[in-house]
Order: structure tokens, then sequence, then C-alpha cells
């Protein structure tokens, strides 16, 4: 009972969501009229409150502490991931409404602000597991929230076809995952993440290794089919285009995130220090060569198809996809710069894909169409639109100042650091921002130089809607000159509680 | 052959013999009942293994909750006959030989890797066990659990409501 | 005497089986089917590896959450296959094409 006290008194964004969660399940079964906007109230309040929370549970500088019998650790790259997935979910609330949606109007509140709330609590969980049970549990509860959430538009064909995919593919590459981790359990006979590092790390047979080799590539098939990493990304366009904008949005960021925090937990072995070097490769596996391939190849496969791509939730989605490969190189990199360029990089993703799919959501509403060529003109109709989107564009290609940059100066200065051996990965990682740049400055054109769309009505621009446009363009630029502040909150959250 | 091998051959073979109808059966009623049938060749190793527990849930929730509501996806949509087994675009062969190469690895695996052992014991009784876990060690990932089925149970329900919402 | 290996091979076959199942078939029902017997066949191992392991029941314990998800997975599935049905008149996979490539 002490265990379970203690515990939860580091646990509060979780039981902050969990109540949240079930008053606005309460709220809605309630049938009255005002509770839509009590709803909507009730989930930001929480997530507020969570953030809150998360930004002051643990005391500088202190290790963190593993909770709830070591199935969940809190520690500081813990609480760095839980306040990028709470910004992701509050911002998400904030800034897509069921007004400015054309896609979600006339649908239930109630349920998606519940879901919502469920898909953080799950995403948190994960970003926190410290035990394949929980980590499997974790991982499917996001994953099956997330089918859900896909397919809101029930009477969309699209929404449904997507969700169904999703749905199949999500449930064989988790199927496939679950396979790999019973036989980790068989290895090591333990559930217990430390343990089985523990295991890795120490001397392995060759028939040991052979069995290693293959759990971790079904393993792979889990993570990957999380954020969406080469081949396991073949769900991501079509899920994407057929969700409701403002869950693909959700979708690019959060999960993502999640996905990548769980990834750095199950393949950094037990590391305790901010280091300044390499961390220890967990015992004689070559992580770093099969993730560095996967990297490449998504990223690659994700820039080239966007090339080709008109619809603009498809071409987002292709980008986000390249994104994965460029955050794998943090990963990739093992070492405690690499977490930190990809910390970084996930921050300033966030602001820049939601940013993106912000402005794909008030064209929709006002236009309706995701098409590119009705993009044409945008810039007369709608300038402070088309000044936002291209502040988010170029921070996506990765141009100084916008924090984009920033993300890929840091990943790629972490992967160039360890070496020649490393070089031609870095300059496959710079070829392909190049590529993409084209897709992006396309876009740019399209809206601000291509003749078009004249006779279309002015754009009615809800001030809320400008007002937060405007403040996610400030958001990719302003945080240069508070640089030193965020890259030292990151530098500090570098600990892995590396405790039983 | 001790009872006891005999017992794990005849579910062995149940079991995988049944997998195989439902893979492989043209119609998906058939399919639907083999899986009945893998289904308790399961939960009868489970018993063998010294899982009671276990071999209960398997039968209460698999076969009680999962394969009934499986069968009324199958009545409700209509669909007993599949036209063909593979779609146009495929070789035939390449999924039986995907599927082969994939048990033959994980045979050579299974029988080649030194997995942790511990010392033989008896079969023991394992629900109080199993509950002691679940209010100590097991907690969090318990309560866990049970907030996935609210958002699981509400979320299907949403999308199957015809009635329309506020 | 029946060992560790033994089971290990029937789950590898279910598993084998289950892929089969997924890769092939065209209806979104045998599909989940498929999924259905891969998820059967890791449980098959967690229990085993539970018994012929150091004596703890995490295996088991680990086996109850998989079944607790797959009918999670299942009904939310099948929520879908059935507003699918209603709106296209087919569950089959191969006709699902409003979403390209």
């Amino acid at each position: 009972m002490t265990e379970v006290l203690r515990s939860a008194a580091l646990f509060t964004p979780e039981i902050a969501l969990t109540t949240g969660l079930l008053l606005v399940v309460l709220v809605d079964a309630s049938g009255a009229s005002w509770r839509n906007t009590v709803g909507r109230f009730l989930t930001v309040a929480t997530l507020a409150l969570a953030l809150f929370l998360a930004l002051r549970l643990l005391p500088a500088g202190s290790p963190g502490a593993s909770i709830f019998s070591g199935m969940v650790v809190v520690d500081p790259l813990g609480l760095f991931f839980k306040v990028i997935l709470l910004a992701a979910s509050l911002l998400t609330v904030l800034l897509f409404t069921f007004r400015n949606s054309r896609e979600l109007f006339g649908l239930g509140h109630g349920e998606f602000y519940a879901l919502l709330l469920a898909v953080t609590l799950s995403n948190l969980l994960m970003a926190a597991s410290n035990d394949i049970v929980m980590l499997y549990l974790s991982l499917e509860m996001v994953s099956i929230t997330s089918y859900v959430m896909v397919a809101y538009m029930k009477g969309d064909r699209m929404s449904n076809e997507a969700s169904l995919k999703y749905l199949l593919f999500g449930a064989v590459s988790t199927g496939a995952m679950l396979y790999g981790l019973s036989l980790l359990y068989g290895m090591t006979g333990t559930t217990s993440l430390p343990h089985i590092q523990e295991f890795l790390t120490g001397d392995l047979s060759t028939q040991g290794r052979k069995a290693v080799y293959l759990t971790t590539f079904l393993i792979t098939a889990g993570f990957g089919f999380k954020v969406a990493a080469v081949p396991f990304h073949f769900w991501c366009p079509d899920v994407y285009q057929g969700a409701p904008t403002p869950v693909t949005a959700f979708l690019s960021v959060a999960p993502k995130a999640a996905g990548f925090a769980i990834m750095l937990r199950f393949f950094f072995g037990s590391m305790a220090q901010a280091g300044t070097g390499p961390w220890d490769l967990a015992g004689t596996i070559d992580w770093p060569q099969l993730l560095m391939v996967v990297s490449v190849l998504t990223m690659t496969v994700g820039n080239v198809a966007a090339l080709t791509q008109t619809n603009m939730k498809r071409l987002l989605a292709y980008s986000s996809i390249a994104h994965a490969g460029y955050i794998m190189m943090g990963v990739v990199a093992l070492s405690a710069n690499g977490a930190r360029g990809m910390m970084i990089y996930l921050a300033a993703y966030l602001f820049m894909n939601l940013g993106a799919f912000l402005v794909v959501t008030l064209v929709h509403l006002q236009d309706g169409t995701f098409d590119l060529r009705d993009y044409a003109g945008l810039y007369r109709r709608a300038p402070l639109l088309t000044v936002a989107m291209g502040i988010f564009l170029l921070s996506l290609v990765g141009i100084p100042p916008f924090v984009g940059f920033m993300g890929k100066l840091y990943v790629f200065a972490a992967i160039v650091e360890r070496g020649p051996e490393y070089w031609w990965y870095a300059v496959a990682a710079a070829v392909n921002a190049a590529i993409a740049a084209f897709y992006y400055f396309r876009i740019m054109k399209t809206m601000a130089i291509d003749a078009g769309n004249e006779n279309k009505p002015a754009f009615a621009l809800a001030f809320a809607d400008g007002a937060a446009v405007f403040l996610l363009a400030a958001a990719n630029f302003l945080p240069i000159f508070f640089w030193s502040g965020i890259e030292g909150w990151a530098r500090q959250s570098l600990t892995l509680y590396a405790g039983r | 052959m001790p009872i006891g091998a005999v017992v794990f051959w005849i579910l062995a073979l149940v079991t995988v013999g049944s997998a195989a109808v439902v893979v492989l059966a043209r119609s998906l009623i058939y399919s639907a009942f083999a899986l009945l049938f893998t289904f308790f060749g399961v939960a009868g190793l489970y018993v063998l293994l010294g899982a009671d527990f276990l071999a209960a849930t398997q039968l209460l929730i698999y076969v009680g909750g999962i394969l009934v509501l499986l069968l009324f996806g199958v009545m409700l949509t209509h669909k007993i006959y599949d036209l063909d087994l593979r779609s146009e675009i495929t070789q035939p062969w390449a999924g039986p030989l995907v599927a082969g190469g994939i048990f033959v690895i994980l045979t050579a695996i299974a029988v080649q890797t030194e997995w942790a052992t511990g010392a033989p014991r008896p079969p023991a009784p394992t629900t109080r066990t199993i509950g002691e876990m679940f209010m100590g060690p097991f907690l969090l990932p318990f309560e866990a659990a049970s907030i996935l089925l609210l958002v699981a149970l509400m979320g299907a329900a949403m999308i199957v409501r015809r009635k329309k919402d506020a | 005497m029946i060992t560790l290996p033994h089971y290990l091979v029937v789950s590898a076959a279910l598993f084998s089986l289950g892929m089969l199942g997924i890769l092939t078939r065209r209806n979104a029902v045998n599909v989940l089917m498929g999924v259905e017997l891969v998820l059967n066949s890791a449980n098959l191992n967690l229990v085993a590896f539970s018994r012929f392991g150091p004596g703890n029941l995490g295996g088991q314990l680990f086996a109850v959450f998989v079944i607790v998800i797959a009918a999670a997975e299942v009904a939310v599935a099948l929520a879908i296959v059935l507003t699918l049905y209603r709106l296209r008149r087919t569950p089959n996979l191969d006709e699902a094409d409003i979403l390209k490539g």
C-alpha cells in the first residue's frame, strides 16, 4: 500500500488525466445542453493541469525513480517527452475546434475529448514504460484509441477504410512485436526492462545472439509501425488522408514522439549519466547499422513519394515519414548528443507540423479542398495565412533561423561527430533535405506566385484562428532568442533512470 | 508413450490442424468454426502447462467473447463465401513460401537457443498467485487495462451507432 | 517427454499459419482471424516459458493482458468492419480502394 502511495505521488499528471477523462465521459453522458462547452473546458483544464504537474514533478538534478514496482519509471528524459506529448494534446484541442474543422462539424464532441485524453494518457504511459508488459499494453492503448479517432467520421467511406487499414496493419505489426517480446521473456525469465538490458549487454553465445537478432527484428516491427518507418509505413498516407485533419495533425506528432521515447529507452541500454561521449552499445548487436539503413530508407521513401503528391494531407503524411527518418538519426548516433538532438527536433517538429496542418484545415474550411492546385493565389486572398504557412514550410525544410533548422543541426552534428564511418549517412540525410526542399518550395510557389482562383470569395478568417496561426508562426521563429535556456533544459533531461 | 505425451500430441494436432483450416478454408463460416477448435486446443495446452486460470480465461474471453464477436461480424456482413483465396497481383506460391520460411526460422531458433530454465516443479494452482500479483506488482497495468476497455467500449459503440450526434 | 521446444514449435506453427492467413486473405474478418492466431501463438510462448523457466508467473500475467487487448481490438475492428459494410456493402480489402496507393 505504501508503495502505491509513494508511486502515486510521482504519477500526478496521469492521475489528473484519468480524472479528467472520467469527468468528461460523465458530462457527455449527462445529455445536458451545456455538455459540449463544459467538456471542452474540462479537457483544456485537465491537459493544462497535467502539463503544469509534469513540469514540477522532479526537482532539478534528481535521477528519477522507478514506481509501481518497476512498471513505470519517472526520470528527466521521460518528463521531457511527457511535456512534449501534453503540449501536443493541449495545442490540438486549442487549435482545432469543432467550428474551424469542416470534417468534424456535426460530430459528437464528448467522445472526441474523451478519446483525446485517453490517447494522451496512453502516450504518457508509453514514454515511461520500464517493463515489457507495460510497453505492450501502452502501445496497444495508443493504437486502439488512434484507430477509433481515425474512424471518427463514421459516415465517411475514406475515414472507415483508413481506420480499417490502420487497424489491420497495426494489429499485424504489434502481433509480430508481441512474439518477439515473448522470446525476450523466454531468454531472460523476466519482464522487467532493466534486467533484460543487463542480459543483452552481457555475454551472449552465438545461439543466443541469433535469437536476439530475430527478437530485435520483430520488436522493430512494432516500433517501426508506431513511428511510420520504412518498411512499416504503408498505412501512413492512407490513414493521414482519411482521418479528420485535426486527428491527422495529432497523430503526426504525439504517437510518433511517444514511439521515439520508447525506442530510446529500449535500445539505449541501462545508461545513467548525461554523458559526453558515445554510450555503450548493448552487447555486441549492431543496433546502429540496422537503424541507419531503416532511417535512410525512411527519409528517401518519404521525400521521393512526397514529390508527386497533390493532396496536401498525403503530402504532409509523406513529409512526416521523412522527418521520422531524420529523428532516427538521433537514435543511431547512440550518444547523449544524439538523444538531445532527437528531443530538440521533436519539440521543433511539434510546432512546425501542427502549424502546417492548421493552415490546411483552415483552407479546407473556407474552400473545401485539400488539393494543392487549389492553393494557387492564396497570397492575394489570405496574406497572413500564406506568410505563416511559408514560415512553417521553411522550418520544415530546415532553414535558419527557424526551429526546424535547430533540430536538424543538432541531429546532424551528433552523427558527424561520431566519426568518418557515419559520414555517408549524414550526406544521405543532407541530400534528402535538399530533395524535400523541392516540394516545400513548390507549395510556397503555388500559394504566392501562381495565378488562379481569383474568382473565389474573400477568405474569411476568424480572429481566433488568425491569432492561433500567428502565435504558432512566432513559436517557430522566436525560440532562437531563448536558445540557451531551451538547450539547457534538454541537456538536463538527458538522464535515463538506471535503477531497478 | 506416457499419457501426458499422448494428450500433448492430440492437442497439438487439433490446434495446428484447425489453424490450417482457418487459414485455408474457402468459406468464412468454416474458418470461424475451425478457429473455435484452435482456441479450445490452446486452452487445453494451457492446462497441460499448469496454467489453470489462464485456460479458463481463454475459454471465457476468446471463445465466449472474441469468437462470438467474429461470428456476429461474419453473419452481419453476409459474406459467407470467398471468391478467391488470392488477390490477382501476387503469385500463389509467395504466401506459403514466406510462411514456410518463417516457420523454419522460428523452429530453428526455438530448438537451438538456451532459454532461461528453472528447476522442474509440479504444477500448482495459479489463481491465487495471479490475483495477488494483480494487486501487487502488476497493479498499474491492471488499472490501465480497465481504462483501455472503457475507451474501446465507448469507441466501438460510437462508431457503430446510427443515431445522429449533437 | 514433452519439453519446452515441443511447445515452441507448436507456437511457431501457429504464428506461421497466422502470417499466411494475413498475407493471403482478402476478407477483413479473415485477416483478423490470422491476427488472433498470431496472438495466441505468442501467448502459448509466454505460458510455456513461464512453466519451464524460473518460477515467476510474469508470462501468464502478460498473457492475460494480451487476451484483454485482443478483445478490445476485435471489438473496435468489427465496429469498423460493420460500418464499412454498411457504407460499401463489402468487407473485402481489395474493394476498399477509394484511398489509392
